[in-house]
């Protein structure tokens, strides 16, 4: 059967099948295997168990890869689940690495109007997906926290008829959340989800507003949204900056401290201002796996010791690893989420592919501007604006994709290769994407591989 | 462990009408069609269409068969099977067990190597048959029966049969039907099954290996594992319940965990999952040396298939286990599961604390049990 390979070390091998269900073993005995000799019977059970090998007259094997391939893809019929608007891009933070904020603009000429809203909304229902997120974003989203009031208890209204799972989910500093904001969120089920960079002095110095208490302000809004709505309702990303590379650990532990239960070690995005020698971005793959592998051990202790947190990418990766449910996250899927998975409605009523997208739009790069709010949800899925990214990216058709033993688990990103490489797929081989994914897969295989407390934990985190 | 069988002698016999009969009450309204109990001092009423007494001296006022000392435990709700002459009496149901099974066949296309019931060959197709008559006798109160084998669709006419009698007379009888699955890799068969009207059905389907020549080596059939998981397939597509089986045993006990992994990927739709011990009797006494482990021995196995099966969200049991060579995590899964006319408790479990909650051994295993066995004093386990 289809099976992929690639060497761990000069002693080991992980092989893979069509599905991510994989394997690792002894050069040797993969030489066997191969090149038709004669590997071990231990090796040949469990290949045949995890549909590597079949005998030549077994159907079931095939029908079963058939069945599992379906379950992980099945949500592509669905369509765009996960629908972002931009509701202002005023801000009154000053981050190293955003590329977005406006500060010091009036209200008005960065916000988006409720006629937007509205044409956005029929987008939002346009689409087929039974599960329907609305994320709010910004620039500071609570700075038009009256739109976010409409566009929830229109979305509302419209779903009375149209009966889609909805989820409503407000990306904010928390800097700015009063009682009233919280009485709504609570009504209304909505999940906060804010950024918290670690320890008081890193996050305060780069996440800048006057008053210098970024930090202060989003550990405050924190406990008060768990305290009204319940730790469920909340939840925070981090950025890795120049300066959180020698701090995993602190980070981590900032996190613990606050009795948040989930981390997400993000690299910094390199579109506009992040990549500006000021923006704390100026690190390679390298290091941020570096920085990556000493935070996913500092998890990993805090978990043998009692404290369960979650670092959430590798909790992504292991579901991959060990199931066939689609952890549904847009950045590492393929065919790319841009569009199909998740899509933005910015303030002035465009439409973008991605979050990165609308990112680089400020630079003046409009490649994943889709169309408007004034366009049919139709035209805009079947533009070639959306259709080019998708199929020149597709992993299994992507040079140094097609044959890589972690395309099961990994995705495709176009918005990123166009952005450093000018090409949608991008060259796997010069590709800080591919570094920073196969440094991690090949981690997480190996720690798995070597340390049973280790596997058991990435196994329950592939679960969930 | 409860006698389901004697030798019995008979008095007025006259040829009775079936050889099937639920114990009634006295005040039982269809008593002509009943078996009643003689009480102590032999009393009884008129009109019943057999009698049973327990006193070798004492007879009804009709046809009588008298049981040995062993069988006096029968009761109202039993129902017993009375050979045409009268002369064996065997326990087809009793009201108070919490597994009452039905044995369908003693045929099989299956050669297991510890299976505790061998198959044979010879024609035994009149016993679907009393299968029915059995159903028809059940007391009211009866709620779940078991079909076991042999292989109980190795006559798929007759199985759909029966299956349609239960519908058709007791639809609310809860059936647990023991199959080694293949039958159902035959779609048509498969949609016909789970057509039938009966309100809760599932079929327990053996699963030894995920490898598959390892699974044909256990069960002594060629092409048993591709089969049995197809037909595993078909129920679940056709909406139906299904069990999957382990017997844990010396071949398969490395790749428990294999397995695991292999149904929380392939099979995660299956209605639950049960990891068995051993029943030490039929082919497992001869093939001790090939199916022969002791629990004790695979603990650590044990409660890693349990915490991969159930972290990934199946509902996984523990059969036949007893708790003292269980880790403690697992006692909350470690059902009693031994059939209570089977079940015992040895000398050694006596001041055991949580023996009230333990499966205890089957008596059919003789001595071939665990030499770890140990009486636990130092915890009380809450119910």
């Amino acid at each position: 059967m289809p099976l992929r390979f690639h060497s761990l070390d000069s002693d080991r091998v992980v092989v893979s099948n069509l599905v991510g269900e994989h394997l690792v073993l002894a050069r040797a005995e993969f030489d066997e295997v191969v090149s038709a000799g004669t590997p071990s019977p231990e090796t040949l059970s469990t290949m045949r168990a995890r549909h590597m090998i079949r005998l030549p007259d077994e159907t079931l094997p095939v029908e079963l890869l058939a069945m599992k391939l379906r379950t992980q893809k099945r949500r592509l019929a669905d369509m765009t689940s996960l629908h972002m608007f931009v509701v202002t891009l005023r801000c009154e933070h000053t981050c190293r690495y955003c590329q977005v904020s406006r500060q010091g603009t009036e209200r008005g000429e960065y916000d988006m109007s409720q006629d937007t809203a509205e044409a956005a909304l029929r987008h939002v229902f346009a689409s087929p997906s039974p599960q329907l997120k609305i994320e709010f974003q910004g620039g500071e989203s609570l700075l038009n926290f009256e739109l976010i009031r409409w566009i929830v208890e229109r979305a509302e209204e419209i779903n009375e008829l149209e009966r889609r799972d909805l989820a409503f989910v407000i990306a904010t500093n928390l800097a700015l959340i009063d009682d009233e904001m919280l009485d709504f969120c609570e009504a209304h089920r909505i999940v906060l989800s804010t950024s918290l960079d670690g320890p008081e002095d890193l996050h305060d110095h780069n996440r800048r507003r006057p008053g210098q208490d970024s930090w202060q302000r989003a550990v405050d809004g924190i406990e008060r949204v768990r305290d009204r709505l319940g730790t469920d309702y909340v939840s925070a990303l981090m950025t890795t900056t120049e300066e959180s590379l020698e701090r995993p650990e602190a980070i981590i532990d900032s996190y613990v401290d606050l009795g948040l239960t989930g981390i997400f070690l993000r690299p910094i995005s390199p579109y506009g201002f992040a990549l500006r020698l000021r923006g704390g971005g100026q690190y390679d793959a390298k290091r941020w796996l570096e920085f990556y592998k000493r935070g996913l051990a500092h998890i990993i202790e805090l978990n043998r010791a009692g404290t369960p947190i979650t670092e959430i990418y590798a909790a992504i990766i292991a579901k991959k690893m060990f199931s066939n449910n689609d952890p549904a996250y847009v950045d590492l899927t393929s065919p790319a989420g841009i569009g199909i998975g998740g899509i933005v409605y910015n303030y002035d009523g465009s439409i973008y592919a991605s979050d990165e997208g609308r990112m680089l739009a400020e630079s003046d790069d409009q490649t994943f501007k889709l169309g408007t709010v004034d366009d049919s949800w139709t035209d805009i899925m079947s533009s070639n604006r959306l259709l080019s990214p998708l199929w020149e990216s597709y992993t299994l058709s992507s040079p140094g994709c097609d044959q890589c033993a972690f395309e099961p688990w990994c995705g495709s990103d176009p918005t990123f290769h166009h952005a450093t490489m000018g090409d949608f797929a991008g060259h796997k081989t010069f590709s800080a994407f591919c570094t920073r994914n196969m440094g991690i897969f090949t981690h997480l295989v190996e720690l798995a591989d070597s340390d049973p407390y280790a596997r058991d934990l990435l196994w329950t985190w592939g679960q969930r | 462990m409860i006698p389901l069988r004697g030798r019995s002698t008979t008095t007025g016999w006259t040829q009775p009408r079936t050889d099937i009969w639920q114990i009634a009450r006295p005040d039982d309204p269809r008593v002509s069609e009943r078996a009643l109990l003689l009480d102590d001092d032999g009393r009884t009423r008129d009109g019943a269409g057999l009698y049973i007494s327990k006193d070798q001296f004492l007879s009804g006022p009709g046809p009588t068969v008298h049981v040995p000392d062993e069988l006096g435990h029968l009761a109202p709700g039993d129902v017993v099977v009375v050979s045409d002459d009268g002369t064996r009496v065997n326990v087809a149901w009793k009201a108070t067990a919490t597994h009452n099974s039905i044995l369908l066949t003693e045929r099989c296309d299956h050669y297991c190597l510890m299976c505790s019931q061998p198959p044979k060959d010879g024609d035994d197709s009149y016993l679907y048959g009393r299968a029915k008559r059995i159903i028809s006798a059940l007391p009211f109160a009866a709620k779940a029966v078991s079909l076991t084998g042999g292989e109980p669709t190795i006559d798929p006419h007759a199985f759909l049969d029966l299956l349609e009698h239960i519908a058709a007379t007791r639809p609310n009888l809860s059936t647990h039907i023991l199959s080694n699955g293949r039958r159902f890799s035959d779609k048509a068969f498969t949609t016909e099954y789970a057509s039938v009207a009966i309100e809760d059905m599932m079929v327990g389907i053996p699963l030894y290996a995920a490898d598959p020549s390892l699974h044909d080596y256990i069960v002594q059939s060629e092409d048993a594992f591709n089969t049995s998981v197809k037909g595993i397939l078909n129920l679940v597509a056709a909406g139906a319940g299904v069990e999957i089986r382990v017997v844990i045993q010396k071949a398969n006990v490395a790749q428990l965990s294999e397995l695991a992994r292999y149904i929380t990927r392939n099979l995660p739709f299956v209605n639950q999952v049960v990891l068995m011990g051993l029943e030490m009797t039929g082919l497992a006494r001869p093939n001790t040396d090939l199916v022969w482990v002791d629990p004790h021995d695979y603990r650590r196995e044990l409660r890693e298939a349990y915490h991969l099966l159930s972290s990934a969200g199946i509902y996984t049991r523990i059969y036949n286990h007893q708790l003292c060579v269980v880790d403690r995590e697992l006692w909350p899964a470690a059902v009693q599961s031994i059939s209570d006319w089977k079940n015992d408790y040895p000398d050694l479990c006596q001041p055991c604390s949580v023996k009230d909650q333990c499966s205890g051994v089957f008596s059919t295993s003789g001595s071939r049990l665990s030499p770890n066995l140990r009486p636990i004093v130092d915890v009380e386990m809450s119910s």
